[in-house]
Parts: C-alpha cells; sequence; structure tokens
C-alpha cells in the first residue's frame, strides 16, 4: 500500500472520538482509520489525554448496592453476543479491494449520476442534512467545478484523483469547507470515493446545475 | 490499594474477585462524574460505569500494559460504550481491542502512546498555554459542540478549531519526543 498523504483533520478525529459525527461521518473516519496507522496515533493520544482527565475527575459516589451488583454480575453467564450478519456485498461492489469498514456497510443500489459516473448512498437513517455516498468515476474524467455549503470530506478506496491542491491515492482524504470549490481531475484508472457531505453541494457550471438534479447530491 | 494494572492481570489470570472488586471501587465513582460531564443523568451515568466494569471484567485478557495504562484501556472501554449508547446502534467493529491490539504494519509512531501512563500526559497538559488547555477540557469533559465552547467563551468558531487543532499537535509532538528518549 502506498503510504496516506493527506489525513483527516484532528478536530474531526476528535469530534469521532467525541460521538459526534453522524454515522456517515463516523464510517469515513473508521475507513481511513483501517487505513492508516498515523491517524490510529491520534486516537490512541486522546484515550491517553481522557485517561489523565479521568484520573484528575472528583469522584461521584456510586448507589449502596453498586458493588454488590458489580460482583454478582460477573457470576452470571455472559449472554452470547448478536451474530453480526454482515449485508450482501452489491454486485456492483464485487470484485472491488474494499476496506473492511466499507465491506461492513450497507448501501442502497446504484444510480448513474452523469454518463461515467455513479452514486450508491449509504444505507442510514436520515441525519439532519449529512448525505454520505460512494462514487464512482470513469478514467480521465474531469468533474465540473462546484462549491461547499458545508463540509465535505472525500476518501479516496481505488483509483486516484487531483486537483489544484494535489494528488489523492488510496487512504488520502480531502475535506472541503464551506466556500471551497474545486474540479477535481481523474486520473487514467476508474476512482471510487466514499464521500460524507454535512450539506448539498453547490454546481457553478451550468453543466454542474444541469447534472445536479440527476446526481441528488 | 492495588496497583490497577496488576488488578487487571490478576482478573485475566485467575478471575480474582477480590482484584475486582478493588479495581470496581477506584474506577466506578470516576467513571460514573466523567460521564456525568459528558451529559448522562446520574442514573445513566452510573450504569454506564456498572458496564464499563463489567468489560474490564470480561475482556481482562485483552489487556496489554506494554501497550496502555489501565486508565487509558478503562477509559477507552467505557467511551466505546458511551458512543454506542449516543448513535444506538451496533458498531462494525468493537475498538478497544482493535485500537489497542499490535500493529501489523508496525509503523515507527504507532507504539509510542499507550505506555505513557495517563500522569505523563496530565504533565504533558501543563506545558500547553490556559487558553489551549481550556478547549481541551472542554472538549473532552463536557458534551459541547465547537460551536457551543466558541459561544461559552465568547471566541469565534475558527479560533476554537485553530486553538484545538494546535494544542492537539503539540501535545502529540511531546508524546512522541517522550517516548522517543525512553526507547532509546
Ligand atoms: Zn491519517
Amino acid at each position: 500500500m502506498t503510504s496516506i498523504n493527506h489525513h483527516l483533520d484532528e478536530v474531526i478525529l476528535l469530534d469521532y472520538h467525541r460521538g459526534r459525527l453522524n454515522a456517515g461521518q463516523s464510517l469515513l473516519v473508521e475507513t481511513h482509520l483501517e487505513m492508516c496507522p498515523h491517524c490510529r496515533t491520534s486516537l490512541r493520544l486522546f484515550d491517553a489525554i481522557g485517561a489523565s482527565m479521568l484520573e484528575e475527575v472528583v469522584p461521584v459516589d456510586m448507589a449502596e448496592d453498586a458493588l454488590e451488583l458489580a460482583l454478582a454480575r460477573i457470576e452470571r453467564p455472559e449472554e452470547a453476543p448478536e451474530p453480526r450478519v454482515a449485508p450482501e456485498l452489491p454486485a456492483y461492489l464485487k470484485g472491488i479491494d474494499l476496506p473492511e469498514s466499507v465491506r461492513a456497510a450497507a448501501f442502497k443500489p446504484r444510480y448513474w449520476g452523469a454518463p461515467g459516473v455513479w452514486m450508491a448512498h449509504l444505507d442510514a437513517p436520515k441525519d439532519g442534512r449529512g448525505l454520505t455516498y460512494l462514487m464512482h468515476v470513469k478514467g480521465g474524467m474531469q468533474m465540473p467545478v462546484h462549491d461547499h455549503q458545508g463540509l465535505e470530506m472525500t476518501l479516496v478506496l481505488t483509483g486516484c484523483f487531483s486537483d489544484d491542491r494535489g494528488a489523492y491515492h488510496p487512504g488520502d482524504c480531502v475535506s472541503c469547507e464551506a466556500g471551497d470549490h474545486h474540479s477535481p481531475l481523474i486520473a487514467a484508472d476508474d476512482c471510487l470515493c466514499l464521500i460524507a457531505a454535512n450539506a448539498p453541494i453547490a454546481p457553478r457550471t451550468l453543466l454542474g446545475k444541469l447534472l445536479q438534479p440527476f446526481a441528488r447530491i | 490499594m492495588g496497583v490497577p494494572e496488576a488488578l487487571i492481570l490478576r482478573i485475566a489470570e485467575g478471575r480474582d474477585r477480590a482484584a475486582y472488586a478493588q479495581l470496581f471501587s477506584q474506577y466506578a465513582p470516576k467513571l460514573k462524574a466523567f460521564m456525568m460531564g459528558r451529559g448522562l443523568t446520574a442514573i445513566e451515568a452510573e450504569d454506564l460505569a456498572q458496564d464499563a466494569l463489567l468489560n474490564v471484567w470480561r475482556k481482562a485478557s485483552y489487556f496489554d500494559p506494554s501497550k496502555a495504562s489501565a486508565t487509558t484501556w478503562i477509559y477507552s472501554i467505557a467511551r466505546n460504550l458511551h458512543i454506542d449508547g449516543v448513535r444506538k446502534q451496533k458498531r462494525a467493529q468493537t475498538l478497544p481491542e482493535d485500537l489497542w491490539a499490535p500493529e501489523p504494519e508496525q509503523a515507527p509512531d504507532t507504539h509510542l502512546i499507550g505506555v505513557q501512563d495517563a500522569k505523563t500526559i496530565g504533565v504533558l497538559m501543563q506545558t500547553l498555554s490556559p487558553e489551549q488547555r481550556e478547549v481541551v477540557r472542554l472538549s473532552f469533559f463536557e458534551d459541547l459542540s465547537h460551536g457551543d465552547i466558541a459561544q461559552a467563551l465568547s471566541i469565534p468558531l475558527g479560533t476554537v478549531k485553530s486553538r484545538l487543532r494546535l494544542a492537539l499537535l503539540r501535545l502529540r509532538a511531546a508524546f512522541e519526543t517522550r517516548a522517543e528518549s525512553k526507547s532509546v
């Protein structure tokens, strides 16, 4: 695996640690963590920081019978964990070398957003305005210039794309904040990305505007 | 009171109930306090502390004191339970074992952090500016969005994020320097 050059923002990682991200954003972070030892180290650092705060917190008394209850609970047999049924991998993802986190997630049927571009939304409860989807783009395509209204995180799963700020390979993450605009270019090979957006993107070109109703992003 | 690392090992090796009782008395009241800070009611926080320590009992054999201090490991278990509760959905994978498991790739920077005990981090925290320390504390202790923190401190959201980012990068750098000087 080529080494990862574009990492997640520490503030996003911390929000993941604190449980403040929605399901789609968490999936993207977990997938990056699976691929990135550097960011896994940050998560360990957060555990260590949290632990230092746990050491200095002023304790609050437990209920009177708490210890008794605790000692009783460890004598009870452990219920077998519910068997986790991995969702059937959709046909459109078969044969693609995917990280485990993505494999374990459920995606809706794919649809074509434009010639050479398909998308598949994460099958998760609607979470505010957030939207998480896989996007597969045929090699060599130039995406229309678009603006961002909220935070949008893109994680490359296969292939490669570039924009005016650099090139992104599998495992790399690119975050766009509100007001950023860019026009990614897909390298020769097909590119599959996982995208978690807070708000719909706003295409700046007429073509982009025409695409949007079809792309549903 | 026994050293918590030794207590967990006694649980792992001998299912030692006396060791568990000691560990419970040391950590449950702290976990309860911490989780109340994260916005749980006293009853929810008490339940979470109970569940976290039950997991410590069950998973004790996964604990590796060369990777994480007892407090760090217990904190990571409680944190995962808390997030599970918040998200109300089964996670694809349970993190405590995963995150603290041996790294397959053996990247140079992967083993450095866990073995530092929580007190060392407490010392490193003192090297931050008071403003940086405040945003870190609020982010860990309270159940506040960065926007809420900005409001509470009457500073712009961008400032909260940049302070936090700088503080975390600084802690990480300090960590890695300490770990390197220790391992050489
Ligand atoms: Zn990373």
